[in-house]
């Protein structure tokens, strides 16, 4: 049977469950700016009722829960895009960089070849002008630089990726370790049906955090989360979080290992991803086809030398350095000094200029890789081109996939001032409304209390 | 349905767009470019070194046909007073192979054509810019010196090479014809012919000096037709002048397609860029203060 003691209880009950509420909306409207934060709802269900006879007695409200709303499918989407965009603003920014070194067509390997093969032309009309001569030698001084500078500036991007590389190494180390430590808890509050709440918000935001660095892959198994990278590699096992190690490897690059074991061309995503593809795969292919053309052109110049006579009547030498291999392109050096060295003539006489078709027939004539040295830089500069290009492409891909799937993750997640303001004035009118019912039950109270005194209440 | 409250971002994205391709055009209006990195149009970049490297081969093209002109023009003009060196010559002789003339006439007749031949071995040793321009590709030595050992009284040290430079793509021009063929050549040896009116006017042999007069006369048209040669060279050059200018433009014309900015279309985008920016940030100062709060007393 109803009571008055009742009715005081469920509004006593009602006025908590009614304050949790108005928590969990004051909660929501603090965060409404806090990066990651998913709005919490109050859970409020109906008390197990009373029944008696033929009456069920309502036993008023139960805050049961305050749940964070999330969307796992949207967090894991938003994980997949952060690790392209990491990857694709790494490889947009160094490609920057790259590109920059092959961007002015008036300078370069390509202009100061072509100014090389220009002044052996000019000879031509005046085999022996040594002001002439003296320009021959000068412009392969343009180019051997040209070529030098080329290959110190790639190896110096490289290094300068190769740093970040360990720096990233160090965020993604830091940031495992503080998962490992949140899914612990996590974890333990999920198994006995807890929400997380905002330490499952700090959780995620820390894995997105992550994924923007390398590719993450998560699996929810019992004991928490498991993250691995792309290829398998754990970085957390419940509260364990597994560190990757640097180590220095061949030609003064960072090798990356995981227990012993390297991994580095593993990793792929993120901007670890972004940063070793250019550091370990694109600049090495630049500087392969630099170091090729530098040692293709210097021997076919000096093979061409060789067919001719100098201004002395004897056979022609190298006017550069001959390298070959890696770094041929900074080794290419000029080792001709003396401009009447310069092998002009095919015949031995000092006026003859037979031997200078030779020479500029390196010009147009294919070398060994398959072009002319300006079809070879030329392709460079394409490579170059297209590689920055698609990197940008993918950057502008992946923010514009981003910002949609945050905007879905925002629907779902995001705090509204305008429904947090509304449940605010819910819930202060309902606790409004409890606290009356009980001044009124108290007034009952005293009535019935005064019953027994007979004294009756003041009217 | 819930949309996302959080819009700014999406705001700014589409503010830094709308700056970013402001920026673009700006940089296209002041370059007057439109690639100005390769990533802008990686195919039109590569195409423009190549064009480049056109253009300034073609440079060089013009600069060596104007360097051959001055050496053409002198080897043609010092041929030109062999051929009249040659006609006083052919009159000399014909005066010497007149019967009435004197013995003593005869040995002054002789000395003239000696003077002759004294002269036409210094045109044989033309030079320009220090270069001898009938030795040959033996250049830096006079190639003609008189020798009475010689039968022809001249003694040649040149050689019989010839150069070539190029004057536009794939197209040579020869320089240069050796003193060998023009003073000493099988259709008429300019050289002995001489040595040989001189020999026969000192003799007095009449029939000799006729002989030796008409050798002379096939000696002149000989070199008349070697004179062609120059005369045709510098009319190449001429020509080729011409046609280099005309590929400089054309090739200029085609940079400008590969890699000029069309400025009516930057001018658009810039003006479209700033109208879109200009309407999202009204759109935005419109928008952030609004809530259900400023509506609550």
């Amino acid at each position: 049977m109803g009571s008055l003691s009742s009715s005081m209880w469920i509004a006593a009950e009602a006025l908590g469950a009614d304050q949790g509420a108005l928590d969990a909306t004051s909660n929501n409207i603090a965060n409404q700016n806090t990066p990651g934060y998913s709005r919490e709802i109050p859970v409020l269900t109906d008390a197990a009722p009373t029944v008696e006879g033929n009456i069920t007695y309502g036993n008023g409200v139960v805050l049961e829960q305050i749940q964070s709303v999330r969307d796992q499918v949207l967090q894991i989407q938003i994980s997949d895009q952060n690790q392209q965009q990491g990857s694709a603003q790494a490889q947009y920014s160094a490609m920057q960089q790259v590109q920059g070194l092959f961007s002015d067509p008036t300078t370069g390997i390509g202009a100061d070849a072509t100014t090389f093969f220009n002044s052996i032309s000019q000879l031509s009309t005046d085999p022996t002008s040594i002001p002439d001569r003296q320009a021959v030698l000068t412009a392969a001084q343009t180019v051997a630089s040209d070529f030098n500078s080329t290959e110190q500036n790639l190896d110096s991007i490289q290094s300068g990726l190769n740093q970040s590389v360990t720096q990233t190494v160090t965020q993604i180390n830091t940031l495992t370790k503080q998962i490992a430590q949140l899914n612990i808890q996590v974890g333990q509050m999920q198994q006995l049906g807890q929400d997380p709440g905002t330490l499952g918000d700090q959780e995620t935001q820390l894995i997105q955090q992550l994924s923007q660095l390398t590719t993450v892959n998560q699996i929810q198994t019992e004991n928490g989360l498991t993250l691995t990278t792309g290829n398998g590699t754990p970085l957390v096992v419940g509260g364990q979080s597994f560190a990757l190690q640097t180590t220095n490897g061949p030609a003064g690059m960072t090798d990356i290992s995981s227990q012993g074991q390297d991994v580095t061309s593993s990793l792929q995503g993120g901007q670890l991803g972004g940063d070793l593809q250019v550091r370990d795969t694109v600049i090495p292919g630049l500087l392969s086809q630099v170091d090729t053309l530098a040692s293709q052109f210097a021997t076919s110049i000096n093979v061409a030398q060789a067919s001719g006579y100098d201004l002395n009547g004897n056979a022609g030498q190298p006017i550069f350095s001959d390298t070959s291999g890696a770094g041929a392109a900074s080794n290419l050096k000029v080792s001709m000094t003396d401009p009447s060295l310069i092998a002009a003539s095919s015949d031995g006489t000092q006026g003859s200029n037979g031997n200078v078709a030779n020479l500029l027939a390196v010009q147009t004539q294919a070398l060994p890789a398959g072009e002319s040295p300006v079809n070879a830089y030329a392709n460079l500069v394409s490579q170059t081109g297209n590689l920055t290009s698609q990197a940008n492409a993918e950057v502008t891909a992946s923010t514009a996939s981003l910002n949609q799937l945050n905007d879905q993750l925002g629907a779902v997640s995001g705090v509204s001032l305008d429904e947090e303001t509304t449940n605010l004035m819910n819930y202060q009118r309902a606790y409004e409304a409890s606290a009356r019912v009980i001044t009124t039950v108290d007034a009952l109270t005293q009535s019935v209390l005064d019953m027994g005194s007979g004294v009756t209440a003041a009217p | 349905m819930r949309v996302n409250p959080n819009y700014t971002p999406d705001i700014l994205a589409d503010l830094w767009q709308s700056q970013a391709q402001e920026q673009t055009a700006i940089q296209q209006l002041a370059t007057g470019k439109r690639v100005n990195m390769p990533s802008d149009d990686p195919a039109a970049a590569a195409a423009d070194v190549q064009n480049q490297a056109l253009q300034s081969q073609n440079d060089q093209y013009i600069q060596n046909t104007s360097n051959l002109d001055g050496s053409l023009q002198t080897a043609d003009s010092a041929l030109s007073s062999v051929v009249t060196a040659l006609n006083q010559a052919i009159s000399l002789g014909v005066q010497g192979a007149n019967g009435g003339v004197s013995s003593a006439d005869q040995q002054a007749l002789a000395l003239q054509v000696q003077s002759i031949q004294s002269q036409l071995v210094q045109l044989g040793n033309t030079s320009y810019q220090g270069s001898f321009l009938f030795g040959g590709t033996a250049t830096q030595s006079a190639p003609f010196a008189l020798d009475s050992t010689q039968p022809s009284g001249v003694l040649y040290s040149g050689n019989s090479g010839v150069n070539n430079v190029e004057i536009a793509p794939g197209s040579s021009l020869q320089v240069n014809l050796p003193g060998s063929q023009i003073f000493q050549g099988a259709g008429g040896n300019i050289m002995s012919s001489i040595q040989q009116l001189v020999t026969a006017l000192q003799s007095g042999n009449t029939t000799n000096i006729g002989t030796a007069t008409t050798q002379v006369g096939s000696a002149l048209s000989y070199v008349s037709e070697q004179r062609v040669f120059y005369g045709s060279a510098v009319s190449q050059l001429n020509s080729n002048q011409s046609f280099l200018q005309q590929e400089q433009v054309s090739l200029q014309t085609q940079d400008t397609s590969l890699v000029g900015v069309d400025f009516a279309k930057a001018a658009t985008d810039l003006s479209q860029a700033q109208a879109a920016q200009s309407a999202t940030l009204a759109a935005l100062a419109q928008i952030i203060p609004q809530s259900l709060l400023n509506y609550l007393k």
